[in-house]
């Protein structure tokens, strides 16, 4: 099984909401590492789930994370 | 076997372009799913040049700062009026003005209503947060009843301060609007909606047809001081009751 997406968060945006992992339907964001500022961010801990659905990216009200889909070459 | 196995990435979603990253919110304010929404709304309908958004005082200004388009600020309350105005002296622009719940149910209301009843092109677009965001959570006038602030510590009473106030159902029954809706962001389903919705109040002023009004609502973690989670909570269960969604206006065309 490929991986079929995968998201970048820019951790000096991060505010550590939570919004995310709330919304994550594979749940493949956590929130727990500290990030630059001294409080838990959100990470990727599990990247092989992402499907690239983009919820995560468009729930951010920060606009820390973007989303790519993997777009197979044979399926087009 | 060999076959062709050409992986491309395929950018799903984009990060707007603000002049100012990240932008100065509360940590789970709503306010940042809105203005990104507003972002992508005037993106895919191609105003981004001639789109002119006009802030007031309060935490809406702080996203309105932000947008990669033309902004005008002005006092906390007549941001209608000060969108009349812009309308006026140039017609091809397109006008739109932020406010939150208390500048435009307290402060503002005079503005808002007279601008409602002159029939301006423009569009309002209110973010109401059920409080005071920027000074600290007072009572604003669309407090939900029994909802605690540092001004009415023992929940809002009735007899005290009155019911909370509903924007768009108060001028929708003007002749001069043609869009008076209601949409949230706190669930991505309703994100879509909303953002269908506000679609449609800017066609409206496109089409010149009127007034239009779309007020969200949203959540403050800070001065609800609940956690942002909590807060979608409270928001479906609390607010959706006393705030119903959907249009209660929509004109096709005008009399």
């Amino acid at each position: 099984m490929a991986k079929k997406g995968e998201i970048i968060i820019e951790e000096s945006f991060c505010k550590g909401c939570g919004l995310c992992e709330l919304f994550c339907n594979k749940k493949s964001i956590s929130m727990g590492k500290i990030g630059p500022g001294g409080f838990p961010i959100a990470q990727i801990s599990d990247p092989e789930t992402c499907n690239g659905c983009g919820t995560c990216g468009f729930m951010c009200p920060d606009m820390a994370i973007e989303v790519y889909k993997y777009v197979d070459g044979r399926s087009l | 076997m060999s076959q062709k196995t050409a992986i491309t990435k395929k950018l799903i979603c984009k990060r707007p372009t603000f002049r100012m990253l990240p932008l100065g919110f509360c940590s789970g304010c709503h306010y940042g799913i809105i203005y990104r929404l507003l972002d992508e709304v005037i993106e895919e309908m191609g105003i981004k040049g001639d789109a002119i958004c006009i802030g007031g005082g309060g935490c809406s200004m702080i996203g309105a700062m932000a947008m990669d388009i033309d902004t005008f600020g002005g006092p906390h309350g007549p941001g209608t009026a000060i969108a009349s105005a812009l309308k006026r002296v140039s017609p091809n622009a397109f006008i739109f003005a932020v406010q939150g719940d208390g500048e435009q149910g307290a402060i503002g209301l005079g503005s808002f209503v007279a601008t409602a009843a002159r029939g301006e092109n423009i569009t309002v677009i209110t973010m109401n947060n059920a409080c005071y965001g920027m000074t600290g959570g007072q009572l604003a006038p669309t407090t939900l009843l029994g909802m605690v602030t540092p001004t009415t510590p023992e929940g809002r009473e009735q007899v005290m301060s009155g019911y909370p106030m509903h924007g768009p159902e108060l001028v929708a029954p003007l002749k001069g609007v043609a869009y008076a809706a209601r949409g949230t962001v706190h669930t991505p389903a309703n994100r879509q909606k909303s953002k269908k919705m506000l679609k449609t109040a800017f066609q409206k002023q496109q089409q010149q047809l009127g007034f239009g009004v779309f007020e969200f609502l949203s959540a403050c973690p800070t001065n609800w001081k609940i956690s942002p989670t909590d807060c979608i909570q409270f928001i479906e269960e609390k607010m959706l009751p006393e705030f119903p969604l959907g249009q209660f206006k929509n004109i096709e065309r005008k009399e």
